[in-house]
């Protein structure tokens, strides 16, 4: 599992290398997943990545910030 | 004794008592400069890496005294060697900061840099997995990534091996390497670069 990101007010790590995406409107993983790696179906390689946050790899919501291995 | 003889006289214990002052000279100007030496070479490893251009003031400063001591000038060879020791403390004291200053680097840069190739690692896996690659990335640039990585991972294994052999300026060398190697890669890969490692503008 990815980095946990840093509770409000932590300073920030500077070397933190883990990689972010801001969900948009109408994006599914699939989108990102083509996005990102070329191939919308590696979008489970998104899923895994943000279990802590998603419940379902088709519930995402708009503003959510998600991990991209 | 009539008085040339007394005048010879005269002239050879002049002669040699102004011998003798010279050879004292010589010989306190000879000692001064080999201790001089000495004490330089004991520190000459370490200045040459940790602050090299210090360490060739402090030379040439020996190598006056030398050159003066071999000219015969055995009062400027003395001068000059009696300021070195002084030098070499300086030195010491400048060796000892920059040790300080590079492992305080060095230790910043092994929290960061695991990260990044642990980043570029992951994607790169994936991306070797993908059907078709993301608009930004072709075939060439993927191994070119790939093979960027390879070298940055050695260079990490080589940086931590000099930091532990005590080899704090070589590590640092290397790990900068790393992080320019990673951040090149990062580049490619369409990666967002970490703060710490991206490049000054």
């Amino acid at each position: 599992m990815a980095d946990e990101e840093k509770p409000e007010g932590a300073a920030p790590d500077r070397w933190d290398a883990t990689q972010w995406h801001v969900v948009e409107k109408g994006e599914t993983l699939s989108e990102i997943s083509q996005k990102y790696y070329g191939d919308p179906s590696l979008y489970t390689k998104i899923f895994e990545a943000n279990t802590d946050v998603l419940k379902s790899p088709d519930l995402i919501n708009i503003g959510q910030k998600l991990r991209i291995p | 004794m009539n008085s040339k003889k007394y005048l010879i006289a005269i002239l050879f214990v002049v002669s040699a008592l102004f011998q003798a002052a010279c050879s004292g000279n010589k010989d306190a100007a000879t000692m001064a400069v080999n201790a001089a030496q000495e004490s330089f070479n004991a520190v000459k490893g370490e200045a040459t890496q940790y602050v090299p251009d210090q360490a060739k003031s402090v030379e040439d400063a020996l190598k006056s005294a030398q050159d003066n001591l071999d000219k015969g000038d055995y009062g400027a060879a003395l001068n000059s060697a009696k300021a070195i020791p002084d030098s070499v403390k300086e030195l010491t004291t400048a060796i000892a900061a920059k040790k300080t200053e590079l492992t305080t680097s060095f230790q910043g840069m092994s929290d960061g840099l695991p990260k990044m190739l642990d980043a570029v690692k992951k994607r790169l896996d994936i991306l070797s997995a993908s059907k078709k690659l993301p608009a930004n990335l072709d075939k060439a640039k993927l191994e070119g990534a790939k093979s960027g990585y390879e070298t940055a991972a050695k260079a990490w294994a080589d940086a931590q091996s000099a930091f532990s052999g005590g080899n704090v300026a070589e590590a640092v060398a290397k790990a900068t390497i790393v992080k320019d190697n990673a951040v090149e890669v990062m580049s490619t890969l369409g990666m967002k670069v970490p703060a710490a490692a991206a490049p000054k503008s």
